[in-house]
């Protein structure tokens, strides 16, 4: 066997391995068994689909849905959106003043304080939610969504830092002194020169920090207290003494068609502006 | 606008690593002036143009513009404008946004600074390109459009960082010529920094050499190339034939010099007295076939046809001499064998020996 062979071989059992359980949650999506199976066809079906919009008479009339307790995972999908509505605006400015001053200001201490800006990104979730937990105990504030998001921002607030320090290294430091030299104050060459050059990386950055923040489970579930997020409910949902519902298949199929949406835009856009430039 | 004077003042700058880029410098750049730092690369020209701007403090010393000190002023406080060696075009902005920054930085009114934006792309003959992105332009225009930005904000003094080192050898040479004609035109200081010595010499009022840290000479293009005061300056500037020596006798402003190709007498403007070490310089162009005031004997050894000039390398007591003939039907051609060279006295100079500059040919070795 040749070594191209061989790898290919390798990349196909690669591909295989990270998309066929995917492939088997969409299946099994719309297959009328509950818990969830493509080998057990029962008939197909989009009910674990219309859960969401159904009447409360339909859902009562299922054996399967009639367990499930909608208003409560609307009600935390709600709170993941509130908690990433804070999350991401402060994570892109922590990481942009991050990025702007390891850049910038260059000193001996930068290489420690890269460490300590980026050990967060690498420390265990759980000892971030249960830092938080006690940190914000010691303060009286109790574990809730306000935990959360806390104990979220130290480490997403890595990811903005991250890509815009990467762009920021890009952009020669003359244009800066250019601006500066023109007669602009620091703050004008920050908001008409840096600035600009940063928003392609700071929205790719904000999506990177949304996703982060909305699928976030271990530092979410020790620092939530009696709240819930999307996350910690799919969690809840997934250990159901009955297995786990084909809905939580269906939500992930659309977040999949969502994610799949988003980087083909992604990747259309960034084309569009490489052929322009 | 209007230019001011610059003046140096004991200025030293130390870098916090403890190099020494510029030593304690004096020099004075007149209002109005094109004057050119000339020397090789880390001999601590641009060091000093951001010393001017502001981007650099002296460690010792003081930078006066128009007579005021600038110590502690930051680059926006000063009426200095820099053009940088990559000219530092904002990508983003349209080139008729890159003009008015200055204004808008200043907050004149958006009217009031698009007008002015399009006076200077008319200065620069850019006009039509005003809607244009710095990317969509070529090197020369964008060269042009550094130039109008840098003068929209009525600079004093207008630093030049190496910003046609990028161009190719046709647009140079055109835009040396362009910057001079608005440096005419606008009465704007210009200090212009260049390792090119044909820009030093074609642009400049006045040129400055400066090596390692020290500033060599000032003079006017004349000055360095006929009557260099250093060794550096003379073997940095031009070509020249280097020989080693002793001086045998000095006096009225002459001396004459034992080298090993003989003794031969040229101009003493340092002062050097009898026993002293020196090195005799001659421009390739100053040679003669036959004998002149100063003769030796050489062997053609090559010719190198240049175009406007013929260059020939004789051999001579282990040396070779290089001259210079115009490329005309009149002009002398050497024979084969042994010939007659010579050079004029006031053609020579000898000057103590010192550092020589790593370019060109390397005839004393």
């Amino acid at each position: 066997m040749t070594a191209g062979r061989v790898l290919n071989l390798y990349t196909a059992a690669f591909m295989m391995f990270m998309f066929a359980p995917l492939l088997l949650m969409i299946v099994s999506s719309f297959n009328d068994v509950s818990p969830p199976s493509v080998t057990d066809w029962r008939g197909f079906t989009t009910k674990w689909y219309t859960f969401f919009w159904d009447a409360p008479e339909t859902l009562r009339a299922d054996p399967v849905l009639r367990a499930l307790d909608r208003p409560r995972l609307f009600a935390c999908t709600r709170n993941s959106l509130q908690v990433a509505a804070v999350v991401v605006p402060l994570a892109l400015l922590l990481g942009l003043a991050g990025a702007v001053f390891l850049t910038r200001w260059r000193s001996r201490l930068n290489g420690l304080l890269w460490w300590i800006l980026l050990s967060p990104m690498l420390a265990p979730g759980i000892v971030l939610g249960l830092s938080a937990l006690v940190f914000w105990g010691r303060l009286g504030v109790d574990a809730g969504l306000f935990t959360v998001m806390m104990a979220q921002l130290t480490f997403v607030a890595g990811y903005p830092m991250l890509m815009l320090m990467a762009r920021l290294q890009r952009q020669p430091v003359e244009l800066e002194e250019a601006a500066l030299d023109l007669g602009a104050t620091p703050a004008r060459v920050f908001a008409r020169i840096t600035l600009p050059f940063l928003a392609p990386a700071l929205l790719s950055s904000g999506v990177i920090a949304f996703l982060a923040s909305m699928e976030n489970y271990n530092t979410t579930m020790f620092a939530r207290g009696p709240a819930c997020t999307l996350a910690t409910e799919i969690g809840a949902m997934a250990r159901n003494p009955n297995g786990h519902p084909p809905v939580i298949n269906a939500m992930g199929t659309v977040i999949i068609l969502m994610t799949v949406v988003a980087a083909t835009a992604h990747s259309l856009l960034a084309r569009r502006e490489a052929g322009r430039a | 606008m209007r230019g001011r004077d610059v003046v140096l003042d004991g200025v030293e700058i130390v870098y916090p690593n403890g190099f020494r880029a510029v030593e304690a410098t004096d020099l004075r750049v007149e209002a109005g002036e094109f004057f050119s730092i000339l020397g090789p690369s880390g001999c601590g020209k641009t060091t000093i143009l951001r010393a001017v701007s502001g981007f650099v403090e002296p460690s010792a010393g003081r930078v006066l513009i128009g007579g005021e000190n600038q110590a502690g002023r930051a680059p926006h406080l000063r009426p200095t404008a820099l053009i940088f060696q990559s000219l530092a075009l904002f990508p983003l902005m349209s080139v008729r946004d890159n003009v008015a920054f200055g204004l808008e930085a200043r907050g004149v009114p958006r009217a009031e600074r698009r007008r002015r934006a399009e006076e200077l792309l008319e200065l620069v003959a850019l006009s039509d390109q005003a809607g244009k992105k710095p990317g969509e332009l070529s090197g020369g225009q964008r060269q042009r459009v550094a130039i109008a930005r840098a003068l929209a904000v009525e600079p004093a003094v207008l630093l030049l960082d190496e910003p046609l080192s990028a161009l190719d050898l046709k647009l140079r040479s055109h835009m040396r010529a362009e910057l001079r004609a608005i440096q005419k035109q606008t009465g704007v200081t210009f200090i212009y920094i260049t390792h090119d010595q044909g820009e030093a010499l074609t642009m400049s009022d006045r040129i400055a050499v400066m090596d390692r840290g020290r500033i060599e000479q000032v003079g006017t293009g004349d000055e360095i190339y006929s009557a260099p005061l250093t060794a550096f300056a003379a073997s940095f500037v031009g070509e020249a034939n280097i020989l080693p020596g002793r001086i045998a006798e000095a006096g009225g402003g002459e001396a004459s010099i034992d080298t090993d190709l003989g003794r031969f007498v040229g101009r003493n403007p340092r002062g050097l007295r009898r026993g002293d070490a020196g090195l005799l310089f001659v421009r390739p162009e100053a040679m003669r076939l036959g004998p002149a005031d100063n003769a030796l004997e050489g062997t053609l050894a090559r010719r190198d046809l240049e175009g406007p000039f013929v260059t020939y390398v004789f051999r001579a007591g282990g040396r070779e001499v290089t001259m210079h003939l115009a490329n005309t039907g009149a002009a002398p051609v050497p024979g084969a064998g042994a010939q007659p060279l010579g050079f004029a006295a006031r053609d020579a100079v000898i000057l103590p020996e010192g550092p020589l500059a790593k370019t060109g040919r390397e005839l004393a070795a």
